[in-house]
């Protein structure tokens, strides 16, 4: 019985690309600025032990081989994020094609158990101008988070993250369980907290969800 | 005679009955109104200075010059916390209003958010003694 115990053990930590030997996680020490539990103290760069709830496969492994800013005075908890300006960013490693394949393998492991997933159905012309109204006006999220306008130009501040690809970048069920209560993925936050209902949090998942980079002019 | 006098003069105070106030329901989002009682005097404490540059500096700036990091990229400019001549046209309870229900709530710019469900009462009027104490001056 004891025997059966050690193997299932051994062969969980095996599976488990943060714990395997090998893992380029640890080869490439992404620990240094992620990460990779919510125990701890939060680090410069975003954290990755719910990578695989948040970000979506394909836009990850573009993004280690090609980084592109997303936060034009870095992370919220860099030293000098108040002070804004292009000196305050570290680019993140650029990753061979393998690599960066392989790396988002082991980061789309990571991931929180039991988010809801909820099914959003896609919204009408009317609803995502009935959105777009209220994420300009209602809930103000145009102040922190750039966007696009209605001429597909970026509008909109830079202490967030770009919303420009979110489409693209995130996944539906993260932004919608992050709208619910972004206090399960992280303690700090420079966002207000929302109190939508139901249907405006499931509607701006959506909304958000449209917001990609093709849509640029 | 001498009871009704004594009766009119004022009901027998006994302990505040408190009843709980229902939310508050805007356009799309909700706000729980506390009963939290204001301590007095309101006191501006380091964790007032931090919860300002955590939050409001974004957009209002380090010193509240309202030259945050976002303030470039916005269609209506943060508003200037060390500037008096505006701000002492205002009473503490719009700034509470604008801070607790966001810039629309009073009449002012939407960029402004609501920090109702975010920052708790007590908190709020601590940033808005703290503006006070930034622009050196107080409502006329």
């Amino acid at each position: 019985m004891k025997k059966i115990f050690y193997l299932l053990i051994s062969g969980w930590f095996l599976y488990n690309p943060q714990f395997s030997y090998g893992s380029l996680i640890e080869e490439k020490n992404c620990s240094a600025c992620h990460r990779l539990s919510k125990v701890g103290k939060e680090k410069k760069g975003p954290d990755l032990f719910y990578a695989g709830n948040k970000f979506q496969s394909a836009w990850l492994e573009e993004y280690l081989q090609n980084p592109v800013t997303l936060r034009k005075t870095g992370t919220i908890n860099s030293p000098n994020f108040l002070k804004g300006g292009l000196q305050n960013l570290q680019q993140h490693p650029i990753l061979n094609k393998n690599d960066a394949v392989n790396i988002t393998q082991e980061l789309m492991e990571m991931t929180l158990p039991g988010l809801p997933e909820e099914q959003i159905n896609p919204l009408t012309k009317g609803q995502i101008a009935k959105t777009k109204y209220e994420f300009e006006r209602t809930f103000s999220c145009i102040s922190c988070h750039q966007s696009l306008n209605l001429a597909g130009k970026p509008r909109g501040g830079i202490s967030g993250p770009s919303l420009i690809n979110a489409g693209n970048r995130l996944k539906e069920s993260w932004v919608a369980n992050w709208l619910k209560n972004p206090k399960i993925f992280s303690n700090k936050s420079r966002m207000p907290v929302y109190k939508m209902d139901n249907e405006t949090r499931l509607r701006f998942t959506k909304f958000i969800m449209t917001l990609k980079k093709e849509n640029l002019r | 005679m001498l009871v009704i006098g004594v009766s009119g003069c004022g009901e027998q105070k006994t302990e505040k009955n408190i009843t709980p106030k229902p939310p508050l329901k805007t356009e799309s989002q909700t706000f729980e109104l506390s009963n939290e009682v204001t301590p007095e005097p309101i006191v501006v404490t380091a964790k007032t200075r931090e919860t300002y540059q955590w939050y409001c500096a974004q957009c209002h700036g380090i010193k509240g010059k309202g030259d945050g990091i976002n303030a470039k990229f916005l269609t209506v400019p943060p508003r200037n916390h060390t500037k008096a001549e505006y701000l002492e046209t205002r009473t503490d309870e719009q700034f509470f209003e604008a801070i607790k229900f966001g810039g629309l709530s009073v009449g002012r710019a939407p960029c402004m958010p609501a920090w109702g469900n975010t920052l708790n009462d007590s908190t709020i009027h601590e940033l808005v003694r703290y503006i006070r104490e930034l622009c050196q001056c107080e409502a006329l």
